[in-house]
């Protein structure tokens, strides 16, 4: 006590002057610790952002040099079935890894369950393919898709099933590729929801149970409602992950003219992918410019629905 | 104000000569001035082919011998990015001195006053008339031809013995083709006897079309051929296939391509290029067991041919060494060395060693094909109109729309292309 | 209960594990048994596929800057990061409160939108092709000042008071105190971006597409340009390419699920 009546008087004894100088001070390193990546993200991502909105009202020719040409390409965009369909895949692709959130909150509840043996290895073997590579993970899935040498229709024919072309047939490739995706990201999700099951207090379970609740009632009257603002979470970061697919894609419907070749091309492209071609492939970097300003203002406006609606189903304890 | 020019030029050029040679070892060489052409000059030379850089830098150094003061630095770039890079290359005005061109890329690249056209009076009579009509523009020549590679069917000999079927002949039919085909398939065992590949029409579609009288493009470069009723009976010659099942559908070509479905044995005639012929003397199933055959007669025979020629920057600071190399590479010289190690030699009368290579296949009929060779489509602009050509045609190769509705939609589509270009 | 529970887990287990393990049969096959039909669960051992991944790729270059890369940016952020993230969580500064704000809208847009200039920023510098290319924009990011600016704010504030009041300046106060302390919070975020950065493909694929300065999730998108659907190499190689960081995850288990879970703590 009288240590720091000595030590504050000490101060006092330095005009206002020093306090001002410390302030000073003070603000001049933080102004500096935060100088290196304030610069690096104003040269590397806000100019940029601006650059891709000038870029998006400009055409660029074959070699180099680009034009003003206002709203062209937007109008292009508008009458692209090709950005239509790329939009649509992207929207189903989302709304289906959304649908699958509720499967890692069942996996995470059996893996909480209490005195469960083998919870580690559990949780390796399902967080492997969130660490595994996407290329990698979309090749060896591609190969399981195989239509005449796949593993999974060999496993069909075993019980006398005859499976398609799950990535070259239009009619399933959209949805064995929201498998992969849910099968690589469900690690990612089930930890997340185990960590968010794991700061339950037990006092709410305890009280569940006096009144009779078993397992399952316990989960659905505890765990989910408390589980509500993890779920939030997990769905906003689901949706923009799942809006910005290309790796697996990318790869699932073979690159280059290949892919064009592929006859479930048109409903597997994403609108990165699309971006992607334009901006990389074709060189049409005005119009690419465009589908991502497309795609920025999907996401913001499907962000800001989703905070509108968690009002509705999440509760904050 | 003619002095500031040439300081600009001056400078200009120095920065070019030293970024041509910054990766090298003479520096003191690239930072003479570009005028003075009796210093040592250092050529740029960019090519895609790995493979083929060993043989490069062997014609580049033979050159330099005969040419003590000019130096040539062979840059590879992958194929992958070969065009991305030199149209940013050539957009900031660095393009290197000298480059391979092909086909598809060469009139947009002559049109936009890239490259340079040939002013020297040349014997063009040594390459394949088609192969020289690919790099003419507007009635100038502006490259010399490299290589070229021909169509040829690849089959499989163990296939052929176990179904009874006699291995093609010289001068066979598509009616020939077709009934190979029926015999060779055998459904239990999962084999086909073709596989008509959509993603490559320099191996199927431009043969096929050709065959049948039609055309790609028209000779003027205006209109499309994709609506001549000759074109669409080129393209049903394969969909037709498709729906006999005499070839795998397009999804499962596209689980596994054909190349390595014929790989496995999964397919008895492959439409490939001469270019194959590393590839399957290479791999363990196919080097013993696949010969080679000329592609059937249709309507007339015919063959697609296509090659890569050399050409040169029109920014380029040393135009008269340019030439002298893209000379040098276009001799019988050059072709001789290149046969011994490289593809098909373009100068006639140089591809005995490339035939004498491999004794083991009928190599000869590559060269044969020259012949009857027509030349590959192309226009000022031809990446824009090969998009729509996969993107329309898919939908035929399913089933999805007739191949003649696919086609009027792909002509249509296409003559539009052709009419902005 | 707990039977039940496994009887439920082990085949979703299975389903897991059942690629990875199909992935190794097949990288070692030849193609023509794995078009086999019924197919053989054992292979022939043809470890060929394995030595024709280094005769395909400069595999070992492409290894390198994929190390280069995941470790540059990883000890960049952690270190640049760190230092905006203590700024923003302990120091007082004008405009503090408008230049967060900023720095989270970067963390709204997609990164799509910044690829178009960042690569004409690479070819103005005439950085295509090379290891810097693949670094430098990785340095600097939002995400990492602001999960970092989230763990120093939980952290106490007595010992940081009392060093001050022994004279230590913010420096001294970042360096000894602050970091030491945020040991957990900097491990997280280290893990999150080794992680990313070895996976990641878009900004390599665009920027460096020289095969001597590929990293390998690029360099194995290539191969499948190159040999379509020769199913056992590309299972060789993507084993190759994904196994590192596989067997960094295997070795540091506890600190990538922490920092997984991380992300997740609502702030």
């Amino acid at each position: 006590m009288t240590l720091t009546t000595t030590r504050s008087g000490a101060a006092h004894a330095a005009p206002v002057k020093g306090k001002d100088r410390s302030r000073r001070s003070e603000a001049l390193w933080g102004l500096a610790f935060i100088a290196p990546t304030g610069l690096g993200l104003a040269v590397f991502y806000l100019w940029p952002v601006l650059q891709t909105a000038y870029f998006s009202l400009t055409e660029w020719g074959a070699f180099g040099g680009h034009t003003w040409t206002g709203f062209d390409n937007y109008l292009r965009l508008a009458g692209d079935p090709e950005v239509g369909q790329a939009l649509r895949n992207t929207l189903l692709y989302t709304a289906l890894g959304l649908a699958a959130i509720p499967l890692a909150i069942v996996f995470a509840a059996l893996l909480n369950v209490k005195g469960l043996r083998g919870v580690g290895a559990y949780r390796t073997l399902f967080f492997l393919p969130v660490v595994t590579m996407p290329v990698a993970i979309a090749m060896v899935w591609r190969w399981l898709y195989n239509g005449d040498y796949g593993l999974i229709n060999h496993l069909l024919a075993l019980v006398g099933l005859d499976g398609p072309n799950w990535v070259s047939d239009p009619a399933t490739a959209l949805y064995a590729l929201v498998v992969v995706g849910v099968w690589s990201s469900l690690g990612y999700n089930l930890i997340i929801f185990l960590a968010g099951m794991q700061a339950i207090p037990k006092e709410y379970y305890e009280a569940a149970a006096i009144d009779g609740a078993g397992p399952i009632r316990q989960f659905f009257k505890v765990t989910v409602p408390l589980l509500s603002p993890t779920a939030f979470f997990v769905s906003v970061v689901s949706v923009i992950g799942s809006l910005q697919l290309f790796d697996l894609v990318y790869v699932m419907s073979g690159s280059g003219a290949a892919a064009r070749a592929n006859p479930a091309f048109p409903r597997l492209q994403t609108v990165v992918q699309l971006f992607y071609d334009r901006a990389f492939v074709t060189n049409d970097r005005g119009y690419a410019a465009a589908i991502v300003m497309m795609l920025l203002v999907i996401i913001i406006a499907l962000t800001v629905l989703q905070f509108r609606l968690q009002r509705r189903w999440v509760h904050y304890g | 104000m003619r002095k500031w020019t040439r300081v600009g030029a001056g400078v200009f050029g120095a920065i070019v000569a030293l970024s041509a040679c910054s990766s090298g070892t003479g520096s003191g060489a690239g930072t003479q001035a570009p005028k003075e052409a009796s210093g040592p000059v250092t050529l740029s030379y960019a090519v895609w082919d790995a493979n083929q850089k060993p043989v490069m830098e062997e014609l580049a150094a033979e050159f330099s011998k005969a040419n003590p003061t000019v130096k040539v630095q062979v840059q590879l770039t992958p194929w992958a990015d070969y065009w991305t890079k030199l149209k940013a290359a050539a957009t900031g005005g660095a393009a290197p001195d000298v480059f391979w061109m092909n086909g598809p890329n060469f009139q947009l690249y002559a049109s936009n006053g890239v490259i340079r056209p040939i002013e020297e009076q040349v014997d063009a009579s040594v390459y394949p008339k088609p192969l020289v009509d690919l790099y003419t523009y507007q009635g100038k020549l502006y490259g010399l031809p490299k290589d070229m590679d021909t169509i040829g069917v690849w089959y499989n000999k163990t296939l052929f013995d176990a179904a009874g079927v006699p291995y093609p002949k010289d001068g066979w039919t598509w009616t020939d083709f077709q009934q190979a085909a029926a015999k060779l398939t055998d459904a239990g065992k999962g084999v086909y006897g073709t596989a008509a590949q959509l993603g490559s029409f320099q191996e199927y579609q431009y043969n096929t079309i050709t065959q049948a009288g039609g055309y790609v493009i028209s000779p003027d470069g205006r209109k499309s051929g994709y609506d001549d009723p000759k074109t669409i009976a080129g393209l049903k010659f394969w969909t037709d296939l498709i729906t006999a099942k005499h070839s795998p559908d397009l999804k499962t070509m596209t689980d596994t391509t054909p190349l390595q479905l014929f790989e496995a044995g999964k397919i008895a005639m492959y439409w490939g290029g001469s270019w194959n012929v590393t590839e399957f003397s290479g791999n363990d199933y196919t080097k013993d067991k696949v010969d080679v055959a000329p592609l059937p007669k249709g309507e007339k025979q015919a063959t697609i041919i296509h090659g890569v020629a050399n050409v040169m920057s029109a920014k380029t600071a040393h135009p008269a060494e340019a030439w002298s190399f893209v000379k040098f590479l276009g001799s019988k010289q050059a072709a001789d060395l290149l046969g011994k190690k490289g593809p098909i030699p373009a100068y006639t009368g140089t591809q005995g060693d490339w035939v004498g290579a491999h004794p083991e296949f009928k190599l000869q009929t590559f060269l044969d094909a020259v012949s009857y060779a027509a030349p590959f489509p192309v226009s000022k602009n031809t990446a824009a109109w090969n998009e729509a050509e996969l993107t329309q045609l898919t939908k035929a190769w399913t089933g999805e729309v007739p191949v003649e509705q696919a086609a009027a939609t792909l002509a249509a589509t296409m003559n539009d292309l052709l009419a902005k270009e | 209960m707990a039977k039940r529970v496994h009887a439920v887990l082990i085949p979703a287990a299975l389903v897991m594990v059942a690629p990875f393990a199909w992935q190794i049969v097949t990288s070692l096959k030849t193609l023509s048994e794995a078009t086999q039909v019924p197919p053989s669960l054992l292979p022939s051992g043809r470890w060929e596929n394995y030595g024709r991944m280094f005769d395909l790729l400069p595999f070992g270059d492409q290894f390198l800057n994929t190390v280069l890369m995941a470790v540059g940016r990883t000890a960049g952020q952690v270190l640049l990061c760190s230092m905006a993230a203590y700024a923003f969580a302990r120091l007082r500064f004008p405009f503090k409160n408008v230049i967060f704000g900023v720095f989270l809208s970067v963390l709204m847009v997609p990164p799509q939108l910044f690829v178009i200039p960042q690569y004409q920023i690479m070819a103005d510098l005439g950085w295509l092709n090379s290891i810097q290319a693949l670094i430098v924009p990785g340095l600097f990011s939002a995400f990492g000042v602001f999960l970092l600016r989230q763990f120093f704010m939980s952290l106490p504030k007595e010992l940081e008071e009392a060093a001050r009041l022994d004279g230590a300046g913010p420096v001294r106060v970042y360096w000894s105190i602050m970091l030491p302390l945020a040991r957990p919070g900097l491990v997280a975020l280290a893990v999150l971006v080794l992680l990313w950065s070895w996976n990641d493909l878009f900004w390599p694929l665009v920027v460096n597409t020289d095969p001597e300065k590929m990293t390998l999730s690029a360099g194995l998108a290539s191969l499948q340009g190159q040999f379509q659907t020769d199913y056992p190499v590309l299972m060789a190689g993507s084993l190759l390419a994904s196994l590192p960081v596989i067997a960094v995850f295997v070795f540091l288990q506890r600190q990538f699920i922490q920092g997984i879970a991380h992300t997740g703590i609502k702030g």
